[in-house]
């Protein structure tokens, strides 16, 4: 499969008239054939008697379930303009005909003409649309297209649209024998047409295909989806009759592009770097031979743009993604391959299968139109929110939709308990018709797991680390979480088979002791209420009973799901409270440091140590040295604070390296609480200052231990105003913190800042994740070769002699500076405002990353920041 | 191949664009010329890509796996240079620059004509072997980092005006404007109009007169691959004192007979403790006695405008801080340009490890790697050594 630099257009067929409602309709959901669905509608209840819920019309028939309501304003305000949510797909306007529409007439005309303008939007032919109303509705339609050597062909029952493999090549082998006829060479299609003549009569041009037999083996029968009186409407978008069908079959092009088994989107730039496929199959082969590590992407320029395209091979087959390096830099592309790789593994089991079966094509069409979106309009997705959230999302969206885990929101204590209680009993499926009592036999499903977002913010979870991350991605590629940021969400059921890597995985220990996973199925339930979306992972076979066929979703646990959302209904008044005043760590602006409005940094602000280092030792340089751990370049500081030089000099420094002080730890919680309290300017802080200020180097410890108590009542509030970096000011911008072990991270919310607001402010949040991004990059070097090193190390110990290597690389800072940038004052010189970007990773004890933006106006110490941002952050 | 043995290899090619004729292979693995040579269908194919894709309008630049960088690039539609790297920490960025440094090297030694305009390939092939030795110094480990830097590697010697004031004089009395003095393949000393010398032939001859074997006096026809690619120059070369050599770039006069021993003694002679002084110089670039703190392991500045810099990796040579210098670069933007950045790398625990600091001030870089001092003082050293590095560059 292969992508180009061009966003996926729009499929309108041509004759449509562009307002046309119904016409809307149908591309919102034509982009899977769906059957009318009553039979899996299977539960422990058959006598479940209740009103039907809404969304069972929507279950397709190979059970999967994506069923949509918005909420009534949403819909409001949707009305006038065409629907901008993509990845939404209206359920109630199915296109199902019943049994008795099956005949000719006039009350039939309508729906034909419905039925070819989906076909027309369906077209296999990329020529056409190209030319034809590339519009800018470009977010509704689903991307169909398919390789040229599977030709789809459709066939009309009841409106199907089925895909057909078709290989040309099949020609070269009977052509030695008599003339046989294409629709059943390559189709396997039997029509008799004399026999069909006498029955129907003549007909003006060409008869209709009616389908008489289906040869054995062929393709149509193979797809299982063509029945023997079905009538053959259209081959690809091409109406056929008896007269023009062998004409139309045998322009199927050639088999020289077989091994393209998937290919998206069509455009000029993508049909260019399909026809030099053979550079990136030469490469791989090649590549993999002389150097024994898998290639993992190239560049190459195409008309005039730098185009990367990342590998990812998987058994035989290789997978291709390429995006213009301009939009997507290379280390961003590489995470999103990953993604995209282990999201179709969770979706279908594994990449072949998600490729190699042609009824995955449209769906694959859709995924990969989402796919594209997401890299080159990442603005447009988050069209719901302010223009400040916005934009937020999308400078944020580079570094946080790579990262390997959730975004999480903390929250008290007891509010997390609440969900802790309501998630256990929901996946205790002990009540009622759930529990095996009820019914005496085996529950369907065993609940493995759940996770509770709330504004697309992780709340709860009791989910493996790897199930969780798997859900997370689905959700984020299918725009769920910013779904539920703003009351979008009148209704949300999703169901679907997946396959979660975890579960799936060999055990590797072959001893019995050790828990062995059954070979069981697994069923990703989504439901969704307003601002709350609750991700359930069920299990079928091992406890519960064993799944046949594609089930669908289960009523009973649905509701109870849904049940589950309902009565958490009441607290998030509270967590909206968490999200306003966020317990994490107070950020500033930048632009406050940037002009005369924050008078007290104007000294450090607007003369940089660096552009004035020629003679620099007189002037008083950024108080950094207030640590006195400057040592041998001791410029004084301008006027040290009491606070700083207290609170400053007993921090603990990395290792013990530091000049001139003797480092020392303090217990963590004393730490953490001394130091949110002493920016609260409190009357305890007061105290502590006094003491440390004493004992400069040796704070006593039983006076922290005192301070302890009295401030445990006041515990809250600290945790409100927690103060990341050091000094009398709050000089944080920004912060990432990546706890992997969990699978979750924290970074500021979308409401702490819009507070800020500013106009450099952005630029800052913009270049400080891209900086990330690179940062982040180098870690993954590092990771790769921790892994290495471990590997090495069991295979024959202590020959790691990485002395003269510069790796690992743990920490990376860059310093920064900016200034407005539009400064209209000719006269003076715009203000200059500096600060760093620092990444910090952490091997030990578990695997953490950090990423922090400051003012450099006091140097910062990593493993602080990356102490008190990860104090306390568990699930 | 494959398993094992690739690790820290680096193979050169060079074919003509057109015909794909290998022109040569040169390759070097852990630092040091190496003979094992990649397989000719593999050339083939890592050739028969790129053109694949110029046939098509799609140029292929660059390819990754998970150790190897494999970089292509072509030069005047005649020459095609391709890089496989399997060295630890190889960017893109240095690979591109080699393959420049490389071509300008295959111009520096047998002119831009010849190398664009192939008539006969078996002579081209031998007269390319003339620049083996210099590009095979580019592949292997180096002590000089102009080929990355794109600077000239200079060295600051104790009486500099004196040995400014020397050479200026001889070149006049040799009837030159360029000359300079080298020591190591790092310039000491250089005229105005040496320095005015454009990139990469700045950069290349000093690394030439390096990497020649020892000789009293040489006369050797150069093309400038950026002043003068076409018509032909010649270099001369005076060994002074071991290892200590004074280059002169001129034209078809004065032959080299002329610059007799008379003519050097009257220059030289009264400079020559100076002299003296400069050839230990090399490798630690920095004049004897100058105060570097005891923490910094390596440092290289780089003074952007001049295009010059100072490298040096003087306790020991074992902990070369590798090639940070791109890591510097990748992270610029318009509006928000960086201005320092650090690393900290190595196994974790106290007091070991290595910190990179980079800091840029005015036109000047510095990039200064150290093994002691805590993460938060690293800039505090930085500026105060680059402070104290303003005078010398």
């Amino acid at each position: 499969m292969m992508a180009s630099p061009i966003s996926c257009s729009s499929r309108h067929s041509p004759d449509e008239l562009p307002g046309d409602p119904s016409s809307q309709e149908d591309e919102d959901c034509d982009y899977e054939d769906r059957v009318s669905y009553s039979g899996s509608y299977s539960s422990a209840s058959s006598d479940y008697d209740e009103v039907e819920p809404e969304w069972l019309d929507s279950v397709q028939k190979n059970g999967e379930l994506f069923y949509l309501e918005l909420s009534e304003d949403e819909e409001e305000s949707l009305l006038p303009e065409t629907p901008t949510v993509n990845h939404v797909r209206f359920s109630e306007n199915e296109i199902i005909i019943e049994e008795d529409d099956y005949k000719e007439g006039k009350k039939y005309e309508p729906k034909l003409k419905r039925f070819t303008k989906i076909l027309k939007t369906k077209s296999l032919l990329p020529k056409r649309y190209n030319k034809k109303n590339r519009n800018d509705n470009e977010l509704v339609s689903i991307l169909k297209h398919q390789s040229n050597q599977k030709t789809g062909v459709v066939v009309q029952q009841r409106y199907k649209d089925v895909n057909v493999y078709v290989n040309p090549k099949k020609l070269t082998v009977t052509k030695a024998k008599e003339q046989l006829k294409l629709l059943e060479v390559l189709v396997g299609i039997i029509h008799q047409s004399k026999w069909s003549w006498k029955k129907s009569g003549k007909q003006g041009s060409g008869e209709r295909l009616v389908v008489h037999g289906l040869l054995p083996g062929g393709s149509a029968m193979k797809s299982g989806q063509i029945l023997i009186g079905d009538v053959l409407l259209a081959v690809n978008d091409v109406d056929v009759t008896s007269e023009n069908i062998e004409r139309v079959l045998s322009c199927i092009p050639g088999p020289m592009q077989q091994e393209i088994l998937y290919h998206c989107p069509v455009s000029d730039a993508s049909q260019k770097l399909k026809s030099v496929r053979g550079i990136f199959l030469t490469l791989c082969d090649m590549l993999e031979n002389v150097t024994g590590t898998q290639v993992t992407s190239s560049s190459l320029l195409l008309n005039g743009k730098q185009i990367h395209v990342a590998y990812w091979k998987e058994s035989d087959k290789l997978l291709l993604i390429g995006l213009p390096a301009e939009e997507v830099p290379l280390p961003q592309l590489r995470n999103m391959i990953g993604d995209v790789a282990q999201t179709l593994k969770f979706m279908y089991g594994s990449l072949d299968s998600a490729f190699c079966q042609v009824e995955n094509v449209p769906r694959l069409d859709h995924f990969f139109s989402l796919f594209f979106q997401r890299a080159l309009q990442p603005a447009k997705l988050h069209s719901s929110a302010s223009p400040s959230a916005r934009q937020y999302d999308a400078s944020s969206a580079v570094l946080l939709d790579g990262l390997p885990g959730v975004r999480w929101l903390t929250l008290p204590q007891e509010i997390k308990m609440e969900l802790d209680t309501a998630l256990s009993d929901l996946e205790a499926a002990d009540f009622a018709e759930l529990s095996e009592d009820y019914y005496d036999m085996r529950r369907l499903y065993t609940i493995l797991g759940s996770s509770l977002f709330y504004k697309g913010y992780l709340i709860c979870s009791h989910l493996p680390k790897d199930d969780l991350i798997d859900i997370a991605v689905y959700c984020r590629h299918y725009g769920l979480l910013p779904l539920a940021a703003k009351q979008r969400i009148g209704q949300l059921v999703i169901w679907r088979e997946v396959f979660p890597r975890h579960h799936l995985q060999p055990s590797a220990d072959s001893n019995t002791e050790v828990f062995q996973e059954p070979e069981g199925r697994y069923f990703l339930l989504i439901v969704g209420l307003k601002y709350y979306m609750l991700c359930v992972l069920l299990e079928a076979g091992g406890c519960a009973s064993k799944a046949v066929g594609n089930p669908g979703p289960d009523c009973i646990y649905v509701d109870q799901v849904k049940t589950t959302l309902q009565q958490l209904e009441g607290i998030d008044c509270h967590i909206n409270e968490r999200l306003t005043s966020s317990p994490s760590p107070c950020l500033s602006c930048a632009d406050w440091f940037l002009t005369g409005s924050h008078e007290k940094l104007d000294n450090l602000t607007t003369s940089p140590i660096l552009s004035r280092l020629p003679g620099t030792s007189k002037v008083a340089t950024s108080p950094t040295c207030r640590r006195i751990l400057f040592g041998d370049y001791s410029l004084k500081t301008r006027k040290p604070s009491p606070s700083r030089s207290s609170g400053g000099s007993d921090n603990g420094c990395e290792g013990g390296e530091g000049v001139g002080l003797s480092p020392h730890t303090i217990p963590n919680a004393l730490w953490k609480q001394r130091e949110s309290q002493g920016s609260d300017g409190s009357e305890e802080s007061g105290a502590l200052l006094k003491v440390t200020k004493k004992k400069a180097t040796l704070p006593n410890p039983f006076h922290l231990g005192n301070l302890k108590k009295d401030l445990s009542e006041k515990e809250l509030e600290i945790y409100n105003t927690m103060k990341l970096t050091s000094g009398p000011e709050n000089t944080l911008f920004h912060y990432v913190a990546l706890e992997t072990v969990q699978g979750i991270f924290i970074t500021p919310t979308h409401e702490e800042v819009a507070q800020l607001s500013g106009s450099i402010h952005p630029q800052l949040i913009k270049n400080f994740h891209q900086c990330c991004l690179s940062i982040r990059a180098v870690f993954q070097q590092t990771l790769v070769e921790e892994k290495k090193k471990a590997l090495n190390r069991g295979d024959h110990s202590g020959s790691t002699n990485s002395i003269s290597s510069l790796n690992p690389v743990k920490e990376y800072g860059v310093l920064f500076e900016c200034s407005p940038e539009k400064w209209t004052d000719q006269r003076k010189a715009p203000p200059v405002m500096a600060y760093w970007v620092v990444g910090r990773l952490f091997l030990h004890p578990k695997l953490q990353e950090l990423y922090v933006c400051f003012h450099d106006s006091v140097t910062e110490i990593a493993i602080e920041m990356a102490f008190k941002l990860f104090f306390g952050l568990t699930l | 191949m494959g398993e094992e043995g690739t690790k820290g290899t680096v193979h050169l090619l060079c074919l003509a664009a057109s015909s794909g004729v290998p022109l040569f292979c040169r390759s070097s693995r852990g630092g040091a010329p190496a003979r094992q040579q990649l397989p000719f269908s593999v050339i083939g194919s890592l050739n028969g890509v790129h053109m694949f894709g110029q046939n098509l309008e799609v140029q292929l630049s660059s390819a990754r796996t998970e150790d190897t960088t494999v970089v292509w690039k072509s030069f005047h539609d005649s020459i095609t240079l391709i890089v496989l790297s399997s060295e630890e920490g190889t960017s893109e960025l240095r690979l591109e620059r080699l393959l420049q440094m490389v071509f300008g090297a295959m111009v520096l030694l047998v002119g831009l004509e010849e190398l664009t305009n192939i008539r006969n390939v078996e002579r081209l092939k031998k007269e390319l072997r003339a620049s083996y030795r210099l590009i095979d110094s580019f592949l292997g480990d180096s002590e000089l980092i102009g080929d990355l830097t794109q600077c000239v590697d200079c060295v600051v010697p104790p009486e500099g005006t004196l040995l400014q004031e020397a050479l200026s004089g001889f070149a006049e009395a040799a009837a030159t404007a360029f000359g300079s003095l080298v020591v190591s393949g790092r310039v000491v000393a250089a005229t105005e109009s040496w320095w005015r010398l454009g990139t990469p032939e700045a950069v290349l001859l000093p690394w030439l007169v390096g990497s020649l074997p020892p000789q009293a006096a040489r006369d050797y026809p150069v093309y400038l691959p950026h002043g003068s690619p076409t018509v032909p120059h010649r270099l001369l070369t005076l060994t002074l004192l071991p290892g200590l050599e004074l280059c002169l770039l001129c034209g078809p006069r004065p032959p080299l007979s002329q610059l007799d021993p008379q003519l050097l003694d009257r220059w030289w002679q009264p400079v020559l403790d100076p002299l003296r002084a400069c050839v230990p110089l090399g490798p630690r670039a920095l004049p004897a006695g100058f105060p570097l703190h005891m923490d910094i392991l390596g440092l290289l500045l780089l003074h952007l405008e001049l295009k010059r810099c100072l490298f040096t990796v003087e306790p020991s040579a074992d902990q070369e801080p590798g090639s940070p210098e791109e890591k510097v670069e990748d992270a610029a933007q318009r509006s928000q340009v960086p201005r320092a950045c650090y690393l900290v790398s190595g196994p974790e625990g106290p007091g070991t490890g290595w910190r990179l600091v980079a800091l840029q001030s005015g036109p000047r870089r510095l990039l200064l790697l150290s093994a002691q001092s805590p993460t938060h003082a690293l800039r505090g050293l930085a500026t105060h050594t680059l402070h104290a590095l303003t005078p010398l560059l």
